[in-house]
């Protein structure tokens, strides 16, 4: 094996040392320069597209050999869920409806939808704390840094580093992540936090008397103009008032489950907000 | 030869590092880099240099999104202790080598620890016990599997 760089000549502890240093330095290097760090995820392309080949072939093979009974099963369960769900969208429509109505009464329009792009999840980096997913889209697709991310039932997380052709993604599990939100039939403001668990976030400062309650519904609020507003965050699962505590430990369900993405939507325009009245 | 045939073994350790399979499987699966790591330098008859070491784990590190540095750290750390502190291991045989493999993927798995404790988030769990464990469970059919393939490239080449 070739000696790169340090010539064997130096001890071994030197050279460890050396490379240490080295390691502090790209660090620190890449903290203030996130260009490059965005630059050098090109590097890690071909590991991540072979990712993506083995997880289609995967899926692919898994749903081959799904047997008969199972597919009956799974049409079963979809038939029942297409009854529950065609008087649900009838109602929906209703309300879209008069929800047109009313926002031409107050002189606005109704927004438009932002431009998404559906893309495939083909790493993933689960560890506790951190919760990272790559998707094969990337800074050629118009994808960029802060966008927000959805899935099947709401909020998924939001893309933190932008490559040519992959993009990473922290869910909204991770202990970095934090969302605005409130209740889904109030404006209380309030934040959901990332536990570093999967499938648990948490609402912190609320004071012990909170008026939050196991099964209210979360939502994004809008605030801070990141996420667009009204999207499902999750269900509150759990309320515990410790005597000793300040505050009130709140944990929430995610509504989408993180855990099992293939498929997510990345936001690419944000929809302005709503105007009222005339501007 | 056989270097080229680490280092594509090393991509496809990558592979399995990232293979989405959810969450699970991302908590518990041993660092098959790590353990590659080990075997390439309990096999080879000189000490593998820690430039290279350190050049893998930077790619681990860009592979999986972390902060630069902590796995390259960590590779170089635990080649060092293998190297100097249990250099003896090579000696042993493949069932009492278990107990030294587990040290060394603890100690390069809470290496790693620290550094995203120092360098961001991270909450203790279970599965950092978990996953050197594995490793080290399922480190003679590692080997054996490793030590076949490679001299099967020795006879044909």
């Amino acid at each position: 094996m070739p000696a790169l760089f340090f010539p064997r000549r130096y001890p071994p502890l030197l050279r460890v040392a050396a490379l240490i240093l080295l390691s502090l330095a790209v660090a620190a290097f890449s903290e203030k320069h996130p260009g490059l760090e965005n630059w050098s995820g090109n590097l890690a392309y071909p590991v991540h597209w072979i990712d993506m080949q083995v997880a289609d072939n995967w899926r692919a093979l898994h749903q081959y050999l799904q047997d008969r009974n199972e597919l009956l099963l799974q049409n079963k369960r979809l038939r029942e869920k297409i009854k529950v769900m065609q008087p649900q969208l009838l109602e929906n429509e209703i309300l879209h409806n008069e929800n047109r109505q009313l926002l031409a009464l107050l002189d606005s329009f109704p927004r438009p939808p932002g431009e998404m792009a559906t893309t495939q999840v083909i790493a993933e980096n689960f560890s506790p704390g951190s919760q990272l997913i790559t998707v094969n889209l990337g800074s050629i697709n118009g994808v960029k840094v802060g966008q927000p991310v959805l899935a099947a039932g709401g909020v998924a997380g939001q893309v933190i580093h932008v490559a040519q052709r992959s993009a990473q993604i922290a869910l909204i599990s991770d202990l970095d992540s934090s969302i605005p939100a409130q209740l889904a039939d109030t404006n209380m403001p309030l934040l959901v936090n990332g536990t570093g668990h999967i499938n648990i976030l948490s609402v912190p400062f609320q004071s012990r008397n909170t008026a939050l309650k196991v099964g209210d519904h979360l939502v994004t609020s809008g605030l801070g103009g990141r996420f667009p507003p009204g999207l499902q965050i999750g269900t509150i699962a759990d309320v515990v008032h410790n005597g000793d505590e300040p505050f009130a430990q709140i944990s929430v369900r995610p509504s989408v489950s993180l855990g099992q993405l293939n498929t997510v939507l990345i936001l690419l325009k944000n929809p302005p907000p709503v105007q009222h009245g005339k501007s | 030869m056989t270097t080229v045939a680490m280092l594509i073994a090393f991509f496809l350790a990558l592979v399995l590092e990232t293979i989405p399979s959810g969450p699970v499987y991302g908590m518990v699966h041993p660092d098959f880099v790590a353990m590659l790591l080990i075997y390439w330098s309990l096999r080879s008859g000189s000490e593998l240099s820690y430039t290279l070491v350190w050049l893998i784990g930077l790619l681990q590190d860009l592979v999986m999104g972390d902060v630069p540095g902590g796995q390259a750290i960590a590779g170089v750390l635990m080649i060092y202790a293998l190297m100097n502190g249990l250099g003896k291991v090579r000696h042993l045989s493949v069932w009492e080598q278990l107990i030294f493999i587990f040290v060394l993927l603890l100690l390069h798995r809470l290496i790693v620890w620290l550094w995203q404790l120092w360098s961001g988030s991270v909450s203790w769990h279970f599965s950092l016990l978990l996953s050197p464990l594995i490793g080290a469970l399922l480190w003679p059919l590692f080997t054996g599997l490793l030590d076949t393939l490679r001299h099967h490239l020795k006879t044909s080449s």
